[in-house]
């Protein structure tokens, strides 16, 4: 093996992709959500729940799956303002976690972003393995999104990194 | 002959405890741990190492590192590769090797009998010979005698990794500028990356008898690296090549030995803040008849073949030079038991500093070697003065040459940094930088050892003080190192006619060549290069481009600045592709994306395709025995007479919303979608600025202000791309979201005339009536239970039924459409299928009719054209387009004349079917299982306005007569997918 990693698929998340204005977001949705981040590319927790912000008036709200039917309700997309984008994506991304002590090494294969700089909880859109994906530093290492559709290309090409 | 008889019993940096067998062209030798293939068989006494590119002409090894341009070998078994420098090839226990470009050896090669008639294949003469009937004629025999050795028949055993880095600074050479650099800089505290191609760092110093301090100067080469290995902010790579230089500081290493078992070699794409290239200096050749004989070397190989690696290169040795860096090479050779008859300089005065490392050695100042004796290897030479007079012989057999240095501005150059010429070291040197690089140490022309370390230390300062980061200060060692001057003497005139004096040694690129291309007007650099081929090839000319600039500034009276220099292009060292495509093998090469039901198409026979955006779709689902036709007609059939079902997960899918999410699709789209209400669709065209079509899709209003948006599924990702840059840069101002679900909704497609039974039999809460749920709508609900959008869209011309869910949902979801659909025998369908029904229909698609040249009128969609909305993008193309009244091709339907005749599609039509300029192509043509015949769809040139008549269709072997048609085979007035 190249690399001491584990390469493991988390369990399916409640997701939503949330857009617009900052205010209208926290006047529609804030009691359903964490705090929103500070900063640029971090997260803040709440409740089994993480918010990321991962773009300007953009940010992805992560809860158990069991919590899926609940926040549907809470945050009723059909229901937002014109200025607020609120969407069911759950079953779109696929996290997948990186850790070892060659979690790094496998990351500096898989994208060419500067994670030397992301901070534990850090988050952000970067190019993983010809891909769009979110990345997220976590304790011992990464963790990893990618769209559905691409998941088994991209595990597939974790564990050729790995061997 | 005795083991190795030209080893020193000393000295080297090699193990001699180490003993390691080898085998070249044939013949079994030994070395040690630490020889390079070129030392071990130097030290073996095998002088005839290779035959030349074009002549054959036996040849030697020439230098110690990458810039060898004569002896090239290809290595076999496990260590398979093809066209290395022998002098880069680490010996290794069991290495078999063998010269290439020779056959059955070096030694003895068949293809030596072109020296017969070498004088009639001067460069060019293919250009000028192989002319009639065709080049390709010729062209294959060529490349195969000129040719080196071929690829390794089987990939390597082990993994190659490209990998990405980033770091403050860059350093490209472990030498003594780029050590010192690093050592500042690391001190600093600064992300450091330094690497080297040398199996060790040290660079020139691996070679010279030099001291820093008083002490032996590899002694701080050993403190140096023994400092950086502690700074964790330091990655030092050896056997590594910094083979290109990119935009925005993007540097590429070749990491040939990885410190990881499982990698057998490595790519690292780094981005850096700063660059410093340290990346020495190349000795040159000197230009005389017969330059290129085996035992004919450069000085500075031959210093470190002694002082390196302990093997002496010849006997008895003239030196020829025309600089001072000889001078030293000649006293370590004599230091090695050498003996030096003379030192053969062309300069008139040789300066003192130069004469007292020599004093016992003859130097024969303001002459010449005019030419050399021996043909398998060096026998004598003959001295003249430069200013004429008789010659005189000299035996020996070895020449150590010295042409003068080049600073390696190759990367330097690659960054787009200016070159320019300095007279004082009779090469080309940096100066203004695009990028945040800098040169230090003898590549930047400080060729002497005390100010190429103290240029490292304050090239590294001055990065750091761009980074904003501050140098400590450093010590810098004293260096017993000597001045270096030189004159050139770019050629040496040739004592006889046909006498070959080679400029690039490894194209076999004389200098009666490049007269020959300035006689023949090719007198710019570039041209003379491409005429020649010389600089081109593995070594790229590192000992010869300088030189050939020089001879062809000699010939016509200029000074080689008003020459200039070739475009130095990547890579540095030929780099593995195993290196550069990394882990990127088998199913990852080319990735495809899956549906939650790929898994399912597979078990149950589906022959996958390439569906565009990565992914594969089912083709075609064949029975056992049933053949493709057969296949396709069975599942088309399904759906115009019972009821079929496919996966259309891939379709593009997007969710808008905002305030101006209405009218960005009025602009996007041709027609208007502002309109629509809640729970409506409609069919659109999608165009570029040019007035073309991009995409054609669907799309419905969920709300207000929330739409959702289908396209194609090749085109899926463009699109977006399209909307976000529309809404980034041109409405930054309209409130508009785009989220892709493409991956949250995916659907089954029920089509066929018992779709409506079907999706009835699985169970819903939709109320499925046509009254209730028209065609082009959309209705929420539950579906066998599963949380469905289901959608009345058709691609078939049939009833149909897109049930989107969960992706976690759709395999429940299918299983239960085929458990409703059975007593009505649904078929899975695939794209061929899909394909006959929508030719049928004359639907698009995206590929066939719409090519890209395509605008709505050519294909009979001016309907879908709004007349009502001010502006849509590609309107004034298109109207600017119509306006010329130029004839268009235009969709039209086709049906061969014989019924039973398939037509190619691509294939063009032409007038009459005349070998004319086409007038159209066919777009598609299928078996229609409507009419039981083949037809299809075609561009033709004004096709709407020839309706009825004939057109032809021109293949190699036959025409082909058609009738033309409106695009439209079945169901015209849309009854059935209305239905």
């Amino acid at each position: 093996m190249a690399y001491d990693v584990q390469i493991t698929e988390s369990p399916r998340a409640a997701l939503f992709d949330l857009k617009g204005d900052a205010v209208a977001l926290t006047a529609w949705a804030g009691s359903h959500l964490p705090p929103l981040p500070a900063r640029p590319n971090s997260l803040t927790k709440a409740a089994a729940q993480t918010l990321c912000w991962i773009g300007p008036d953009h940010w992805i709200l992560r809860a158990d799956a069991a919590q899926e039917d609940a926040l549907l309700a809470a945050l009723r997309p059909s229901e937002a303002p014109a200025e607020l984008s609120v969407v069911l994506i759950s079953d779109t991304l696929v996290f997948m976690t990186i850790t070892g002590p060659g979690a790094d090494d496998v990351m500096a294969v898989a994208t060419p972003l500067n994670f030397t700089r992301l901070a534990a909880d850090d988050v952000t859109l970067a190019e993983a393995l010809g891909t769009k994906a979110l990345l997220r530093r976590i304790a011992g290492g990464f963790e990893i999104a990618v769209d559905l559709s691409y998941a088994p290309m991209i595990e597939e090409y974790l564990h050729r990194i790995r061997a | 002959m005795a083991a190795e008889p030209f080893r020193l019993a000393s000295g080297g940096r090699i193990d001699r405890t180490r003993p390691l067998r080898f085998r070249f062209d044939g013949r079994d030798y030994t070395g040690y741990e630490g020889d390079t293939l070129a030392s071990a068989l130097l030290a073996n006494g095998v002088r005839i190492t290779a035959r030349s590119f074009k002549y054959h002409r036996p040849r030697g090894i020439m230098g110690a590192g990458v810039e060898e341009p004569a002896t090239l070998v290809e290595l076999m078994g496990a260590d398979a590769s093809a066209n290395r420098p022998a002098t880069t090839v680490a010996l290794t226990d069991g290495l078999v090797a063998r010269s290439v470009n020779a056959w059955p050896s070096a030694r003895f090669d068949l293809g030596a009998v072109n020296q017969l008639f070498g004088r009639f294949i001067p460069a060019g003469f293919y250009y000028k010979t192989f002319k009639w009937p065709d080049w390709h004629l010729y062209e294959p025999s060529i490349r195969k005698a000129a040719g080196l050795a071929a690829a390794p028949s089987v990939p390597p055993e082990g993994a190659f990794e490209a990998r990405h880095a980033h770091a403050d600074l860059v350093i490209a050479g472990a030498g003594p500028a780029g050590l010192m650099a690093a050592l500042v800089a690391g001190r600093a505290g600064a992300r450091v990356l330094i690497a080297d191609e040398g199996s060790e760092a040290g660079g020139s110093l691996l070679s010279r008898r030099l001291t820093l301090d008083g002490t032996p100067a590899m002694g701080w080469v050993a403190a140096v690296v023994a400092e950086l290995a502690t700074m964790p902010n330091v990655t030092h790579l050896q056997n590594s090549t910094i083979w290109a230089y990119r935009e925005h500081n993007l540097i590429m290493v070749h990491e040939r030995a990885p410190q990881n078992p499982s990698l057998i070699g490595r790519n690292w794409r780094v981005r850096a803040g700063q660059v410093i290239t340290a990346t020495g200096a190349i000795e040159r050749t000197m230009v005389f008849a017969g330059n290129d004989r085996p035992g004919v070397m450069l000085a500075s190989a031959v210093q470190a073949y002694v002082n390196r690696w302990a093997v002496r290169p010849g006997s008895r040795a003239v030196v020829f030079t025309n600089n001072d860096s000889a001078y030293a090479i000649a006293a370590d050779m004599a230091h090695a038991g050498i003996d030096v008859a003379a030192i053969v300089d062309s300069r008139e005065v040789v300066p003192d500093h130069a004469r007292m490392q020599v004093t016992n050695i003859p130097i024969l100042a303001g002459q010449a070697v005019t030419a050399v004796h021996g043909h398998r290897g060096v026998r004598a030479v003959s001295v003249a003065p430069i200013r004429g007079g008789a010659s005189r012989r000299i035996v020996c057999d070895l020449v150590a040459m010295s042409g003068g240095w080049n600073p390696a501005v190759h990367l330097y150059s690659q960054s787009r940094g200016k070159i320019v010429w300095d007279a004082r070291l009779a090469s080309f040197v940096p100066a203004d930088p695009t990028q945040p690089v800098l040169a230090a140490g003898a590549a930047n022309g400080a060729l002497e050892l005390g100010t190429a370390l103290a240029e490292g230390a304050a090239k590294a300062a001055d990065a750091l003080a761009a980074l904003g980061m501050a140098a400590k200060a450093v010590q810098v060692p004293l260096s017993s190192d000597t001045p270096y001057t030189i004159e050139p003497l770019w050629t040496v005139p040739a004592p006889r006619a046909g006498a070959k004096r080679f400029l690039d040694i490894q194209n076999d690129v004389t200098v009666s060549d490049i007269e020959l291309a300035l006689r023949e007007g090719y007198a710019n650099i570039e041209h003379v290069k491409r005429y020649t081929t010389g600089g081109m090839g593995i070594d790229q000319g590192k000992t010869g481009n300088v030189n050939i600039i020089g001879a062809v500034a000699e010939r016509q009276g200029k000074t080689p600045d008003q020459i200039g220099v070739t475009t130095f292009r990547p890579p540095y060292t030929p780099v593995d592709f195993g290196a550069i495509a990394g882990r990127r093998e088998g199913p990852v090469v080319l990735p495809y994306r899956h549906t939650p039901l790929t898994g399912w198409h597979i078990n149950h026979g589906a022959v996958m395709y390439e569906a565009g955006a990565r992914w594969r779709r089912p083709g075609l689902y064949p029975r056992p025995g049933e053949a493709f036709q057969d296949t396709v007609n069975r599942e088309a059939r399904a759906v115009r007479e019972g009821v079929g079902i496919y996966d259309g997960s891939p379709l593009g899918t997007y969710e808008l919303k905002g305030r101006d999410a209405g009218r960005f699709l009025d602009w996007v789209y041709t027609n208007v979608m502002s309109s629509l209400k809640a729970g409506e669709g409609r069919y659109g065209l999608m165009l570029t600025d040019d007035g073309l079509v991009l995409d054609d899709g669907v799309s419905f209003r969920l709300g207000p202000d929330r739409f959702l948006m289908s396209t194609s599924t090749g085109y899926a990702d463009a699109v977006w791309q399209h909307m976000e840059r529309l809404l980034q840069i041109e409405r930054p101002d309209w409130e508009v979201r785009i989220t892709n679900v493409t991956s949250q909704w995916m659907n089954a497609t029920i089509c066929g005339p018992r779709a409506r039974d079907v999706l009835a039999g699985m169970g819903t809460d939709i109320d499925l009536s046509c009254a209730a749920f028209p065609f082009m709508s959309l209705r929420d609900g539950h579906v066998a239970g599963l949380p469905a959008r289901v959608i009345r869209v058709s691609f078939t011309g049939e009833l149909s039924f897109e049930v989107n869910v969960r992706p976690r949902d759709l395999p429940a979801l299918w299983q239960a459409a085929l458990a409703a659909g059975a007593p009505f025998g649904i078929t899975p369908v695939g794209s061929e299928a899909n394909h006959v029904l929508r030719v049928e229909k004359g639907f698009l698609s995206l590929g066939h009719e719409v090519d890209g040249t395509a605008d709505p009128h050519d294909l009979g969609m001016a309907w879908v054209m709004s007349k009502t909305k001010p502006d849509f993008i590609g309107k004034r193309s298109v109207e600017l387009r119509r306006a010329s009244g130029k004839a268009r091709r235009e969709l039209v339907g086709i049906r061969p004349l014989d019924p039973m005749c398939q037509i190619p599609e691509g294939a063009p039509l032409t007038p009459a079917g005349r070998k004319e300029t086409t007038e159209g192509f066919v777009a598609a043509c299928v078996w229609s299982v409507v009419h039981d015949r083949w037809l299809g769809l075609a561009l033709l040139r004004d096709g709407q306005a020839r309706i009825g008549g004939r057109a032809h269709v021109r293949l190699p072997d036959r025409v082909i007569e058609v009738e033309i048609c409106a695009p439209v085979f079945h169901d015209p007035k849309g009854e059935r997918l209305r239905s």
